[in-house]
């Protein structure tokens, strides 16, 4: 049967099984990538797939499913799966499924020719850009590849209290990793672009640009081991935020996963430090209208001027807490928490203004490992990271094998600047680059 | 049978029309569920079904994938359309008639999780729970998770190859938060099998688990920040093996190894790691997490030898790695599910027992860092630059163990640690975690007994 009848009639069945209210979330994405690597196409993919969910209240208690087949069996099996999965629920705080708010945000959508782009072009933007990076400098010998993917994503969110709503987007993502040789020494370098007009994109500066980050990165050797006054760039700051982006959930500082439960009102960063979570973001990754319950999306700032302001709540967290929802549901298995488009807010000063400002210390340009070596419950992470030596404000010698230790927590309150160069590197959440004051680096 | 025969051969067809050499099926249905135990509730129960198929076809060395949920005939011939249309070279390849088989399964599942009541399985969270916070009142909060999958796969291609295969895993992870108000701390255990719901009589013991999630997040909770530096390194068999898993595993798969980019291509024959190492990754072990029957591309799987004392004497080969690097596949073609396309993965892979005593490790190393557990870590398979995690550490002087230490992690270059490695132990032991790559989130074993590293860079603070 077709997904439209196979929505209907679950949405019917649950009622006569005694599942209500009911909600369905269905989602259905089509995407394109293409890897460009030694000078041909090396691999090529299509997809196009869907995935359902379904939760629904029996007794009071909430039981969750979801599939990938659309046939009777199906049916049958979410209908059982539900049934069984509100019996053992023993949450002390239910999930709602809400009818909806009065009105929703207008999103501004961006134009987009992703639909115009045949997919002989998409693989010639690989060529080039793959091509660019080798003829860039002669010490790149090698490429991890280039990669053009585009992908479409539609969402429906329908409940028994007749909520409908939709939501829609379309994103083309473009990197290149080349590899600089020179002797004995190895570099990885790396450069992505993201956005909805793909023929914007110019494959050309995107080689070249990665190719760039290669060879900037040659003999790199570790540093001494010490405490070094250290400005993270934007991108390495992103993934610190995104791996400690869960200490603003509600739902965690509820479950004692957060120490910034019940601090609401206090000073938790430096003066400078400013974060926002915004769904409404134009051309954001995860802008939306509604949230995964279907709540009325809005901005709202999370931190100010270094003073908590909220923690980031769905409608089960918000009404534990007496408070209202901040729009931030996430379905994954059950509802849960999750930021939208978040970020920290720029500030007024350049890259090298921070640089020139600090004079001697290290710039920290990326930090890998962030699954393990960063401990979002306790906020301490001690990382390999790889950047420059800076002297005098000015980037010197390259540097790798060290790593950088601190606790998230502190590091709020040790920002001392916050630079101008807010990005979000192919990721909702974004970050300009921080002067993070003194830090801890284990190197040779 | 998840497709009949008649319809592959019609797919496949279809697929290498315009001029492929090779084209493959991967069709699956897998049924799991998950549980989550938090604040000593059942919070969620979730169900899911995984459906749907992926086609494959090569030209020379280069990969077409494409997949989709609809595995109608029409569904999977739209598929192959879309495969065919990215090739214009000609008439495509001759096709070998199918030899319908099912893997061979050594491993009995007398518990599938698909028939047990989902209150027993709840029961077994409700224990590990109640160990871990009887464990003490610095526990603030036990977070338990339990998954099962039961996978059905059927692979079909143009060289012959029908099989089908069912992949029954259970596992349960306990997390253990360790709170004195003002600081967090964690620990974790978390023990899985290729097994059904028996699991719990053979392998994980949910009342273990659960003190010693507790007792790790407790001792960190107490424990000073680790010293940085360069140091001598002890790691305890079990889990420690991820050292290997990333410090070697990784650059050792086709999928670095077959582009020159590895740091250990073309290094076949020669001794890259201390005389001690022996390597190996097997799929064969009974019951094990990363076990395999075929791997995801149809070949049986096997037990293979990467370093033999010292000597790099295998890669991990898929098809596409095969071709690009002129040397038969090792059936260590694995993705996540129908929505990746296979690569060269690891199974089961740890470091051989050796003959070295355990205790003079650590009583012979001065100064240094005893890594009790280990978290986990990446790897940069082109420079060969890895890290990872250090969740129970202890700082060793003298060559005693005088405390715990927090928050370490060990980082350095492959092919240097491999070499470094000065005492290998006798207690081989395995443990399980999921393997991250370009075919997506797969279970895999590491192992090895206890060993030690001559110098390590130790981040701290």
């Amino acid at each position: 049967m077709n997904v439209q009848e196979f929505m209907d009639r679950l949405l019917r069945t649950a009622g006569k099984n005694g599942i209500d209210p009911a909600e369905i979330y269905y989602t259905d994405a089509d995407s394109f990538s293409a890897n460009a690597q030694d000078t041909e196409i090396d691999s090529y993919e299509v997809s196009s797939s869907c995935s359902l969910s379904i939760r629904g209240s029996v007794n009071g208690k909430m039981g969750y499913a979801s599939t990938e087949a659309f046939d009777e069996e199906a049916l049958a099996y979410l209908i059982r799966a539900v049934k069984e999965s509100a019996a053992l629920n023993e949450a002390e705080e239910q999930d709602e499924i809400y009818a909806g708010d009065e009105s929703y945000p207008e999103i501004e959508t961006e134009e987009d020719d992703l639909d115009s782009v045949s997919a002989e072009e998409k693989l010639q933007m690989a060529l080039t850009a793959e091509k660019a990076s080798r003829e860039a400098d002669p010490r790149i010998k090698q490429s991890e590849g280039a990669t053009i993917q585009t992908s479409v994503f539609h969402a429906v969110m329908r409940n028994t209290h007749g909520l409908k709503l939709e939501n829609a987007r379309k994103l083309y993502v473009a990197y290149a990793s080349p590899i600089a040789k020179d002797g004995d020494a190895t570099a990885t370098g790396f450069k992505m672009k993201y956005g909805r007009k793909l023929r914007e994109l110019d494959p050309v500066r995107l080689g070249r640009e990665a190719a760039a980050d290669a060879v900037s990165q040659l003999h790199a050797e570790p540093v001494a081991s010490g405490e070094y006054r250290i400005i993270i760039r934007y991108d390495a700051m992103q993934s610190l935020l995104s791996t400690f982006v869960g200490i603003f959930s509600a739902e965690n500082a509820q479950q004692k996963m957060s120490l910034l439960a019940g601090r609401e009102g206090e000073e938790i960063a430096s003066r400078v430090v400013s974060i926002t979570d915004d769904p409404l973001r134009k051309g954001g990754l995860a802008t939306s209208s509604f949230d995964g319950e279907g709540s009325a999306a809005f901005t709202k700032a999370v931190v100010d001027k270094g003073v908590l302001k909220t923690l980031l709540h769905n409608r089960r967290t918000a009404k534990k807490q007496g408070v209202k929802t901040t729009g931030n549901a996430r379905r994954a298995g059950g509802m849960h928490v999750a930021p939208t488009n978040f970020y920290l807010e720029p500030g007024e000063k350049t890259l090298e203004e921070l640089l020139r400002d600090m004079g001697d210390g290290l710039l920290i340009t990326d930090v890998s490992g962030l699954h393990a070596g960063a401990n979002p419950i306790s906020g301490d992470f001690s990382l390999l990271a790889k950047g420059f030596v800076i002297r005098g404000g000015q980037q010197a010698e390259p540097v790798e094998r060290i790593t950088v230790a601190g606790n998230f927590y502190q590091l709020l309150k040790s920002i001392r600047a916050v630079g101008c160069d807010l990005e979000f590197p192919g990721s909702a959440i974004g970050s300009p680059s921080v002067d993070a004051g003194v830090m801890a680096v284990s190197g040779k | 049978m998840l497709l009949q025969t008649q319809v592959a051969e019609e797919v496949l067809a279809r697929a290498v029309s315009t001029g492929a050499d090779f084209g493959e099926i991967f069709m699956e249905d897998q049924t799991g569920q998950n549980i989550i135990l938090r604040s000593g509730r059942i919070e969620t129960v979730s169900s899911g079904r995984t459906h749907g198929a992926g086609i494959r076809i090569f030209v020379g060395t280069r990969a077409i994938y494409v997949y989709t949920n609809d595995t109608s005939r029409e569904g999977l011939l739209a598929c192959a359309e879309k495969a065919a249309a990215a090739v214009n070279q000609g008439t495509g390849c001759k096709t070998v008639p199918f030899r319908v088989t099912h893997a061979e399964r050594p491993e009995e599942i007398p518990q599938l999780p698909t028939d047990v009541a989902t209150d027993r399985k709840a029961e077994k969270l409700r224990e590990a729970d109640r160990a871990a916070r009887a464990y003490s009142d610095e526990i603030a909060q036990v977070q338990i998770r339990y998954l099962d999958r039961v996978q059905d796969v059927l692979i079909c291609n143009t060289e012959g190859t029908f099989v089908t295969d069912r992949r029954v895993y259970t596992r349960m992870a306990v997390s253990a938060v360790a709170s004195d108000g003002k600081e967090n701390q964690s620990g974790s255990m978390s023990p899985g099998g290729l097994m059904g719901f028996e699991a719990f009589e053979k392998r994980i013991d949910p009342a273990y688990c659960g003190r010693e999630a507790a007792r790790q997040a407790v001792t960190m909770l107490h424990a000073p920040v680790c010293p940085a530096g360069v140091f001598p390194v002890v790691i305890d068999n079990g889990f420690g093996g991820v050292i290997f898993h990333e410090a070697c595993g990784h650059s050792l798969e086709a999928t670095s190894v077959a582009y020159g980019i590895s740091e250990f291509s073309g290094r076949l024959g020669e001794m890259i790691a201390a005389p001690c190492v022996t390597a190996i990754d097997d799929g064969t072990i009974l019951n094990e997490w990363g076990s395999t029957h075929v791997d995801d591309e149809g070949m049986p799987t096997g037990k293979l030898v990467l370093i033999d004392h010292g000597r790099l004497v295998n890669y991990m080969i898929d098809k596409l790695g095969s071709r690009r690097m002129k040397m038969p596949p090792t059936g260590s073609g694995r993705r996540e599910s129908y929505a990746w396309a296979p690569t060269s993965r690891m199974r089961n892979t740890y470091i051989a027992a050796g003959e070295d005593d355990e205790a003079a490790m650590i009583a012979e190393m001065k100064e240094g860092l005893y890594a009790k557990y280990m978290g986990g870590g990446s790897v940069n398979p082109a420079t060969g630059e890895f890290n990872f995690a250090v969740n129970e550490g202890y700082w060793v002087r003298d060559g005693k163990i005088v405390h715990p230490v927090r928050g370490a992690s060990l980082i350095g270059r492959g092919s240097d640690v491999i070499m470094k490695i000065d005492r290998v132990g006798r207690d081989c032991r395995q443990a399980q975690g999921m393997c991250g790559s370009i075919s997506g989130s797969i279970p895999v074993n590491v192992g090895q007994p206890m060993i030690r590293v001559s110098s390590l860079t130790v981040g701290g603070r």
